[in-house]
């Protein structure tokens, strides 16, 4: 089963960033739609399916908070998993963000790892690379 | 004064080192040969803006290592929108750490190539940084 992915953030850099983690992590992506703010992913969403949505705060036009109520408020976007990746991570932020009905908050500056093991927590799939390990780790080996 | 400076640095250090795998070293209080300056402001209980200003070099390093692109690959584009970054990270870092209780409401990066002049005006907070013989300056403004 592959996965299509939106990213919304206002810089190219970090949404190349994002999709760079998200193609080395080994996560099964199909579709990768990209938008710089919460009105083009709204349009994205309007026209594709998405499996899951990583998504900055501060962007103009329409920034992040008001494109999470939007698809909160929307039946058919609803259940979609949003995870916020944000500079602004005060607890007041992150707890109204949750609240509103993200599934997580990734800070900014983020390690590649923290991302993926978030990424696929939010998906419910158990990371191939754990599982790799898991797995070794069970053939009763020493390594 | 002191304490802001070192919570400033820290923030510096995270988010250089963690996302752009660029290494800073503290260098005295004068004003380098910058190339280009992002600035956010941010409004809560404390009101002000962070500047960050960038060798030419160095900025194209940020963007080399981050992106993975080479500089003959690189345009304009790329680096305005990674150094805006760098101080939207930068912003956002030192804030929390200032106080993880506190929201404020942080603008849209702007850029200016070169930067503007009025950037040393007046009473701020300054940290510059040698990287490798290439330039890094940060300056934080508090408003009423």
């Amino acid at each position: 089963m592959s996965f299509n992915v939106l990213i919304v953030d206002d810089s190219k850099s970090v949404r190349s960033v994002i999709k760079k983690i998200i193609t080395i992590s080994g996560f099964r992506m199909d579709q990768c739609y990209e938008a710089a703010n919460g009105k083009q992913a709204l349009e994205i969403l309007s026209k594709e399916w998405v499996d899951v949505i990583l998504s900055d705060l501060n962007m103009p036009e329409m920034n992040g908070l008001e494109m999470l109520a939007a698809i909160k408020a929307d039946i058919h976007l609803q259940k979609i998993p949003i995870i916020i990746i944000s500079t602004e991570s005060s607890d007041e932020r992150r707890n109204a963000v949750l609240e509103m009905g993200a599934k997580q908050f990734v800070k900014k500056p983020f390690s590649p790892e923290y991302v993926r093991k978030v990424l696929y927590e939010v998906i419910g799939m158990e990371d191939e690379k754990t599982h790799e390990r898991n797995e070794r780790d069970n053939d009763g080996g020493d390594f | 004064m002191k304490e802001m400076k070192e919570i400033m640095m820290a923030a510096i250090f995270d988010v250089v080192e963690q996302m752009f795998y660029v290494f800073l070293e503290p260098v005295g209080d004068e004003y380098a040969d910058y190339a280009m300056e992002a600035a956010i402001q941010f409004k809560g209980d404390l009101k002000g803006e962070m500047s960050v200003l960038v060798s030419d070099g160095l900025a194209k390093s940020m963007v080399q290592n981050l992106l993975g692109l080479e500089t003959g690959q690189m345009t304009k584009e790329d680096i305005e929108d990674c150094v805006k970054e760098v101080a939207n990270m930068i912003c956002g870092n030192f804030l929390g750490r200032l106080d993880q209780t506190r929201t404020f409401a942080l603008s849209v990066p702007s850029f200016s190539q070169p930067p503007r002049k009025a950037v040393t005006d007046g009473d701020a907070c300054r940290l510059y940084f040698d990287s490798d013989g290439e330039s890094f300056g940060a300056i934080l403004r508090l408003t009423n």
